[in-house]
């Protein structure tokens, strides 16, 4: 089944959007065409601005020119409420805390599992998580 | 941080980075690695086809972690990563590769160092090095470092990590 569902990845490594937009569309068959991209954070604010219509944002956090955590922050500032999962390999419980203050509303660490993170991005946006 | 708590701690680090080594390569890049060796050797200088650096900095203390790997392992494990042949990958996505296996392991050895320690660190971006038969000569002077040999199935690749404390 093709899911009717938009994502913004934002990563700095094109290897790594590549696995993401792979493990959406082959866990959750998302399209990669319904996938838009991003390389930094800068980026990042400037196309969650533009679309509006975005399911969720997969955000990673070491990137250069904006931080992804000040690009959650400036996506939060605008209002927007879109759901962001941190897909980082900040792995220290002050970083998860921080980012959840911050707006992120689901959290997963690099190495991570397609299975796993397909479960937070669709408990992030209230869709059923097989058991 | 007493000379036995500095010891301990190393070879929490030493656990912690194999830990992460084989954990990475195993699960993202579907590799099985294992650890041969780990030495401090000064009269030995890593040599390969594609490298990857990152520097890790905090008020405890600044180092690096860097690895080694010849062209075919390298392809090897980005294709497996990508879940495609190695004779289909382009240069630039190996080299980015490269650096997003060794972003992934540096980050869990950061984590480790910070709980082991109680303080934050950051790291930077990956460098990667590219070109037949270099050497990673270059360390931080007065640095202790660590050479670590791992296998992954039948390829050796060298990872090679130094910190040291600011106290």
């Amino acid at each position: 089944m093709t899911l009717n569902l938009k994502f913004l990845v934002v990563d700095d490594s094109a290897v790594m959007r590549k696995v993401i937009i792979s493990a959406l569309e082959n866990k959750m068959g998302i399209l990669p065409t319904n996938v838009i991209q991003a390389v930094d954070g800068v980026e990042a604010v400037e196309k969650a601005a533009q679309n509006d219509d975005i399911t969720a944002i997969l955000m990673d956090w070491n990137m250069p020119n904006k931080l992804g955590i000040d690009a959650l922050r400036d996506i939060r500032a605008t209002g927007n409420k879109t759901p962001v999962i941190m897909v980082t390999t900040e792995g220290e419980k002050t970083n998860v805390v921080l980012a959840i203050q911050s707006g992120a509303n689901n959290y997963v660490v690099k190495p991570f599992n397609a299975d796993d993170l397909c479960a937070k991005i669709k408990q992030s946006c209230g869709m059923a998580v097989p058991a | 941080m007493t000379a036995t708590q500095a010891q301990a701690l190393d070879a929490k680090m030493v656990n912690a980075i194999s830990s992460s080594v084989m954990e990475v390569l195993s699960s993202m890049a579907n590799t099985n690695v294992t650890l041969k060796s780990v030495n401090a050797r000064t009269d030995y200088t890593p040599i390969g086809d594609i490298s990857a650096i990152i520097g890790i900095m905090g008020e405890s203390g600044e180092g690096m972690v860097g690895l080694c790997f010849n062209s075919p392992l390298a392809k090897m494990m980005v294709a497996r990563l990508l879940g495609i042949e190695p004779a289909d990958l382009s240069d630039d996505d190996c080299c980015d590769g490269i650096g997003e296996l060794v972003n992934m392991i540096s980050g869990r050895s950061k984590t480790a160092l910070s709980e082991n320690t109680g303080q934050p660190f950051r790291m930077s971006l990956p460098t990667i090095i590219k070109g037949k038969g270099h050497e990673i000569a270059s360390r931080p002077k007065n640095t202790p470092y660590l050479l670590m040999f791992f296998d992954a199935e039948g390829q050796e690749f060298v990872l090679q990590v130094s910190f040291k404390f600011s106290n």
